[in-house]
């Protein structure tokens, strides 16, 4: 049987690679994830393990809710470094400061690539340092800086220039005595290092005096292990002290977990393409099963079982998966650089050193590619089974539908489906009134189904909808009247292949209506609540505003008022509740200064007042209403929340407001002299200013932007229109990454068409031949074959507009509800993707009606 | 040859045609040979024929499987080019069109009617009699239309598609395809191959009835001796030549000219 399948694969070459590109293009961006993640991950554990390679012991804070909850400050000092310099065999140990800033040119312009951050780093002494200097030396005044040798190399800097480091203190101008290497020669990604002298790395990290971590050399004769023990013995627990080994795995495995997910996101995409693929593969085999059915009859006559025949298809499958999924890895590990390079162009450039390909990545993505295909094909095999001996003999016998199924079985099939989609329902609202509306329609066809014997009903929505279809074109006469009728001939066949363009398109309609409801909430948030004139925040993306930027602020000439506003994180638990549990692990808590608040940010109450606010003490604070009623909280209750910098306050709820999604009011409101001196929060999230009244708005945004640009140059204002036009644009670029990712699921599904029309093609060619030879011009034929596909590609585009808007719309009608999240559906774009689906259905005829065209008359009329 | 030029003299061929009368023949073959294969395997299925098919007239070509006789219709249709010789269709030269004179050749001046029906499943009777004009996007001449469905007899039944007809129904319908143009030429290939002897004689009829009243001209391909008794003429094909041409014959006459050459 394995010899027979063979060779019915070597004589159906196209056929079987167009099936096989279906799934292998899904199988090349799994593979292509796996090897660009495994190759990140590789960089980073190399650059890290260089970075700390000359460290025998590394002292730091202990970091009470993770690391990067929040930016408290560092209680590390000269103190604690004379504290480790006296342990006993330490033979060196030296303070280290790492804090990301701005590295600009002294016009202003940014020195690094795309959303990379620049890294401050303190220069150490040579017996801990990870840089040598390739060009002059390492920084050994104030007024020097050495620059890593990439940064140099892309933005042509010389020694003796001058550049501008901001962090979060005032910019300062520092002069290039030196351009540094890392030790290895790994790629840094588009992150640029500066290198100043302790002093000035901790001015630019906002603390003079304090170090973010302390380095530890061995004497001779005393490991790593025994110097952590003895150090850790003279420090309090609130360090935590590990080998230099140890904190490189440590930074490595958080990576990891960063990298995770961008892995996830990949794969959630790969996952999308392999499920359009399955569409695909099943129609596929399902089609080819239908036209061999004579040879099936055969193959049974001639003495083959039911099981013989089950696993011939089933071997093809095999086969068809073995060649996709090897395709797959192979396209996969040339879509890696690829990958690659689509961050670079969306401003994430990633560290990478050659391609680390591991036998996970060959294991799983042939497995899943294989196991897909395979499961693909089990029906239609089943069906293959069911082929009567006398198909043999006689033409057009068709396969014997399956028995009807009884009337128990109808229903415990229904129930079961119920109860999964309950089941889901529990986990996720939104997701489960989709589910249920699918349900209602499964219930609809149940009752059909139960009242004729157990049949199911006709296909309605593809005749209707290529009749809708149809109806455009026929103004072209027969061939589009024909290709109308020939798309409903099989209606299931037209629906499978459309559907996986529906996965697709669905999905780029989902996501488009949700995005334009954000766009549309954030205006709608920032002109509702918004009081003050200006925004200040850092250009950098993530990084905070000094927080010397308010009061610097303040004394321009026509400013009324500047607020600041912080974020800081904490775990909180509910002291009202037995046990006190924990309510939020790691949530946000936003800090006002509520005087100058009030008058730029408006909010609704459901229980006080902005006099509430005003009012706010330090033991104080306000929550949402959100937070409240999803944790039963009511005013006057406490709240214990453990600090990012390990302390622990109690804090009384004194109002509750009806924050909307996307505002800047997070579960929690307090203080923000609470968040400097409980959260160790020194940084502000984002400046309010309002102008005096009477002050000439240009001359006073003039004298903001101008202090700015001299001692904040990573800062930028911005009026509320500015603010929301960049949110939005921000958001289109990610928008435009997720299109791009899901561009690959309709390309396969473009092979699904064409799959679709070669093998309907075949199907009809003594039609063909018949049609030519009465006298239809070759043009005719390939007109009739482009407007099936176009029939069948707009049939898709359709239905994955309706689900994807209407889903949207549920969404965010039962997941969003309440929270103030604005519906708008984006007609523009939507009507582009129904112009896009239309283009790809022309786009996949092209081969097919050229091949229907170039029929010979005389071999089709010959053909069964 | 440009296709300009052909298209004019297609149109020059089809204005004089119809001042020919019964005399011209409508359909000419000149040393007519057709090789399939090269060298040693190479098969001569027509070994130069030459023939004429007057207007107005009913021929019947009788030959043994591999006579030549179905390649010699495709030939005259212009479905396929021969190896050597020429075919004229109301006075057009074949061999000298492209695919689209011939096209339209084949749209205009010709009918076909095949062994296996080859309706459009898709469409109704009713569309499918309609199909070479809508495919030549001409307008429909309904009376033309409606004497074609009385004669053929399927009036009652024209919104039905073909997987509802019988077999002989769906030839009837095939037969008004063929005529609703009004082709120079109707060509035949087995058309009562597929049908049992009641519809089989309702058809020929058909194709008879044709002849006498609508002045058609037929060309019909048949293994059928009791078929080729309803024709004017009789012509025997044996090896890729004519052995026989004369008068039609009775059925009994024509099964001994078969066994003569069979």
């Amino acid at each position: 049987m394995l010899a027979l399948v063979l060779r019915g694969f070597m004589q159906r070459k196209l056929r079987v690679l167009l099936t096989a590109v279906a799934i292998a293009l899904g199988v090349a961006l799994m593979a292509g994830t796996y090897i660009l993640t495994d190759t990140i991950n590789h960089a980073f554990a190399e650059v890290f393990g260089n970075a700390y390679a000359k460290k025998a012991v590394v002292v730091t804070e202990k970091e009470t809710l993770g690391r990067g909850a929040g930016s408290e400050s560092s209680v590390l000092n000269d103190a604690t470094l004379a504290t480790v310099r006296a342990v006993p065999g330490v033979a060196a140990a030296s303070g280290s400061v790492t804090t990301q800033g701005a590295l600009l040119t002294t016009s202003g312009k940014r020195l690094t690539s795309g959303g990379a951050p620049a890294i401050i780093d303190a220069a150490q002494p040579p017996r801990f340092e990870a840089f040598t200097a390739v060009k002059g030396h390492l920084p050994s005044t104030a007024e020097q800086v050495a620059i890593d040798e990439a940064t140099a190399n892309r933005q042509h800097l010389r020694l003796g220039q001058q550049v501008v480091i901001a962090g979060r203190a005032p910019a300062r101008r520092y002069t290039i005595a030196g351009i540094a290497k890392f030790a290895g020669s790994e790629s840094l990604g588009g992150a640029s290092v500066a290198l100043l002298v302790p002093q000035q790395a901790q001015y630019v990290a906002g603390e003079p005096g304090a170090w973010q971590g302390i380095n530890v050399a061995a004497s001779p004769g005393v490991s790593p292990q025994q110097l952590a023990a003895r150090v850790r013995t003279a420090l309090p627990a609130t360090l935590t002290v590990r080998t230099g080994a140890q904190e490189a795995a440590n930074q490595t495995s958080e990576l990891e977990e960063k990298v995770g997910f961008l892995r996830t996101f990949l794969l959630v995409f790969a996952y999308i393409a392999l499920v359009v693929g399955a569409f695909i593969i099943f129609n596929t085999i399902s089609i080819t099963v239908a036209q061999r059915t004579r040879e099936f009859g055969l193959l049974r006559t001639l003495g083959a079982s039911r099981g013989q025949i089950m696993r011939a298809v089933v071997e093809e499958g095999v086969l068809l998966g073995v060649v996709g999924a090897v395709i797959g890895l192979l396209a996969g590990i040339g879509l890696a650089p690829a990958l690659d390079g689509l961050f670079r162009a969306f401003g994430a450039d990633l560290p990478d050193n050659g391609t680390v390909l591991e036998a996970r990545t060959v294991i799983v993505s042939l497995g899943v590619g294989i196991v897909v295909t395979v499961a693909a094909g089990l029906l239609p095999a089943l069906r293959a089974t069911r082929v009567p001996p006398i198909a043999a003999m006689r033409e057009g016998v068709q396969i014997p539908p399956r028995s009807p199924l009884s009337k128990r079985a109808l229903i415990i099939r229904f129930l079961v489906g119920l109860v999964l989609v309950l089941a889901v329902s529990t986990l996720s609202k939104g997701v489960g009134v989709v589910l249920l509306i699918g349900l209602v329609i499964r219930a609809s066809r149940l009752r059909y189904r139960l009242r004729h014997h157990g049949k199911p009903r006709n296909y309605r929505v593809v005749p209707a909808l290529a009749s809708a279809v149809g109806w455009l074109v026929s103004w072209r006469g027969i061939t589009a009247r024909l290709a109308r009728e020939n798309s409903v001939r099989q209606p299931g066949r037209t629906l499978t292949t459309a559907l996986a363009l529906t996965v697709g398109l669905g999905l780029v309609a989902f996501i488009s209506v949700l995005a334009a409801g954000t766009k549309a909430t954030i205006d709608q948030a920032v002109s509702r609540s918004f009081a003050g004139s200006l925004i200040v925040q850092n250009s950098e993306s993530g990084q905070g505003l000094p927080a010397a930027v308010a009061p610097a602020v303040r004394t321009v000439h026509g400013v009324g008022a500047v607020t600041a506003v912080a974020f800081t994180k904490g775990r909180v638990r509910n002291l009202a509740a037995a046990g006190a549990p924990v309510i939020a692990e790691k949530s946000t808590v936003t800090a006002i200064e509520p005087e100058s608040f009030v008058k730029m940010y408006k909010t609704e109450w459901e229980h006080g007042s902005p006099a509430t606010l005003t009012a706010l003490g330090p033991d104080d604070t306000v929550i949402t209403k959100k937070f409240a009623s999803a944790h039963d909280l009511h005013v006057g209750q406490r709240l214990a929340v453990l600090t990012a910098s390990g302390h622990e306050v109690t804090l009384t709820v004194t109002g509750i407001v009806k924050e909307e999604v996307l505002g800047l009011l997070a579960n929690l409101t307090v203080l923000r002299s609470l968040a400097s001196s409980a959260f160790g929060q020194r940084e502000d999230g984002v400046d309010f200013v309002s102008y005096a009244p009477g002050a000439n708005s240009a001359e006073v945004r003039h004298g903001i932007n101008s202090l700015l640009r001299a001692d904040f140059p990573q800062t930028h204002s911005q009026t509320a229109a500015e603010y929301t036009h960049e949110v939005s644009s921000k958001l289109n670029t990610f928008l435009l990454l997720v299109y791009v990712l899901l561009a690959l699921s309709v390309i396969v599904s473009l092979f699904g068409i064409v799959n679709t029309l070669i093998l309907s093609i075949y199907e009809r060619t003594r039609e063909l031949g018949m049609m030519r030879a009465i006298g239809t011009s070759r043009s005719q034929i390939r007109q009739m074959i482009r407007y099936e596909s176009l029939i069948t590609a707009m049939i898709g585009g359709i239905l994955g507009l309706v689900i994807g808007v209407v889903g949207a719309i549920l969404v965010t009608i039962f997941a969003l509800s309440g929270s103030g999240y604005v519906v708008s559906v984006p007609v523009g774009t939507l009507f582009v993707l129904l112009i896009a689906a239309a283009l790809a259905g022309l786009i996949a005829a092209l081969a097919p009606a050229r091949r229907a065209a170039r029929l010979d008359v005389l071999q089709a009329l010959a053909s069964e | 040859m440009p296709v300009r030029t052909v298209s004019v003299m297609l149109m020059n061929s089809i204005d004089g045609s119809d001042s020919t009368g019964g005399s011209q023949p409508i359909v000419q073959a000149q040393d007519l040979r057709r090789r399939y294969g090269e060298g040693e395997a190479a098969v001569d299925a027509l070994a130069g024929v030459t023939v004429d098919f007057p207007a107005g007239r009913y021929a019947a070509i009788m030959g043994p499987s591999g006579s030549g006789k179905s390649t010699l219709m495709h030939l005259l249709a212009g479905l396929d080019r021969p190896t050597s010789g020429t075919v004229r269709v109301g006075g057009v030269e074949l061999t000298e069109l492209d695919d689209r004179a011939l096209t339209q050749l084949r749209r205009d001046r010709i009918g076909f009617i095949f062994q296996t029906f080859n309706l459009l499943p898709v469409l109704n009777a009713e569309e499918n009699i309609l199909l070479p004009l809508s495919i030549a996007g001409h307008d429909v001449d309904r009376e033309w239309f409606d004497r074609l469905v009385d004669t053929v007899g399927i009036r009652d039944r024209l919104s039905h598609r073909p997987a509802e007809l019988s077999g002989g129904q769906q030839q009837r319908v095939a037969v008004a395809r063929a005529l609703i143009s009004r082709p120079a030429v109707v060509f035949a290939d087995e058309p009562s191959g597929n049908l049992d002897s009641k519809a089989s004689g309702d058809v020929l009829e058909l194709l008879r009835h044709a002849v006498d009243d609508f002045g058609q001209t037929v060309v019909m391909v048949t293994h059928d001796a009791h078929a080729a008794s309803f024709a004017d003429r009789l012509l025997v094909l044996a090896d890729g030549t004519i052995v026989h041409d004369g008068p039609a014959a009775s059925t009994e006459e024509a099964l001994d000219l078969m066994k003569a050459v069979g």
